[in-house]
C-alpha cells in the first residue's frame, strides 16, 4: 500500500516557469512537429543576434516536404549535445546544409537534412512580430554571413548604430 | 462549466495534446490553435495524477481505474472513484481527454 495521500493534481505552468533542458526541449519539439503542428518556444542564447535575441519567442514549423533555401532559419538536432540549435542555412553541399549562427564567427559545419526539425516561420519580441531576418532579405543575410562580412563588419556597425539611436531594432 | 464524465465510461488522451515523460515529469503540451505552445501554457501532473493518466488508455472504465489504484493506495474505493472522476472532469474541461467509444 502507498501511505501517501491520493490527491491527483494538475499544474498549469507558463514556459518561463518551467525551463526545459536541451534534451527535454528537443523531445517535445520532435513530438509536436511530428504531428504536423508548429512549435513555439522562448529562445536562449546569443548566436542569432541581432535577428533573434535571448528571450524572443520563436515559432518552428514542420517542413511538410517543402525544400529549404539558403537564408532560411532552421531548428536542427545537434546530435553530439542532444539539443536544439536554431541557426541559418548559408549554403548547400548535396543533401547537406551549411549552417551558421548570424552572431557567430564560424559556421556549425555541414548538417544532414535528416537532422532538420523545422523552419523558423515567426519571431516575436515583447509580443510583437520581428520583421527583419526571415523575409526576402534572408538570402542576402546568408551571403553576408558566409562571406564573413556580417560578423566582422556589419553586425558591429549595426549594434553601434542601435546603441546610439535606441533603434531601429532588428 | 463542469465537464460531464461517468465512472462506467473510458477516456483516452486527446489528439490535441502531446504528452511526454521528461526528466521524471509528465509534461503535456496542448496543441492550441494548431500550435504546440510551450511559451504559453504547459501542464504537469503530480504522481497520483500520472498514475491515473497512465491508465487512461480507452479500454478501462474509470471504475476499473479506481479499482486498480485501490490496490496501490490506502484509500477507500468510494473516495478513489470520486477523486478519479473529479480529476478526469478537470482534464476533460481542458480538452486533454476524450471519451473512448469502447469500454
Amino acid at each position: 500500500m502507498n501511505p501517501r495521500e491520493f490527491d491527483p493534481s494538475l499544474f498549469v505552468k507558463r514556459g518561463e516557469e518551467h525551463p526545459l533542458s536541451g534534451t527535454g526541449l528537443l523531445e517535445l519539439m520532435q513530438a509536436v512537429l511530428g504531428k504536423g503542428v508548429p512549435f513555439r518556444f522562448q529562445s536562449k542564447g546569443l548566436s542569432m543576434q541581432p535577428f533573434i535575441r535571448e528571450g524572443d519567442v520563436v515559432t518552428v514549423s514542420p517542413l511538410r516536404g517543402a525544400g529549404l533555401r539558403v537564408g532560411d532559419v532552421v531548428a536542427y538536432a545537434a546530435l553530439e549535445a542532444e539539443r536544439v540549435v536554431v541557426h541559418r542555412v548559408i549554403g548547400r553541399n548535396g543533401r547537406d546544409l551549411l549552417i551558421k549562427g548570424d552572431g557567430n564567427a564560424g559556421a556549425d559545419g555541414l548538417i544532414a537534412e535528416t537532422q532538420i526539425l523545422g523552419r523558423v516561420t515567426r519571431v516575436e519580441r515583447d509580443g510583437r512580430k520581428v520583421h527583419l531576418g526571415l523575409g526576402p532579405e534572408r538570402w542576402l543575410i546568408a551571403r553576408l554571413a558566409r562571406s564573413g562580412l556580417l560578423w566582422s563588419y556589419l553586425l558591429p556597425a549595426w549594434q553601434r548604430f542601435c546603441s546610439r539611436t535606441g533603434g531601429p531594432q532588428a | 462549466m463542469e465537464a460531464k464524465a461517468d465512472l462506467d465510461s473510458a477516456y483516452v488522451p486527446s489528439e490535441d495534446v502531446v504528452a511526454r515523460e521528461i526528466e521524471g515529469e509528465l509534461i503535456i503540451v496542448p496543441l492550441a490553435a494548431g500550435i504546440g505552445d510551450v511559451e504559453d501554457e504547459i501542464y504537469t501532473l503530480n504522481e497520483t495524477g500520472r498514475a491515473i493518466w497512465g491508465r487512461l488508455n480507452g479500454s478501462k472504465s474509470l471504475r476499473q481505474v479506481a479499482q486498480e489504484l485501490g490496490a496501490e493506495y490506502d484509500s477507500p474505493t468510494e473516495q478513489l472513484e470520486k477523486d478519479v472522476l473529479g480529476f478526469v472532469k478537470e482534464l476533460l474541461r481542458r480538452r486533454m481527454l476524450v471519451e473512448s467509444p469502447r469500454v
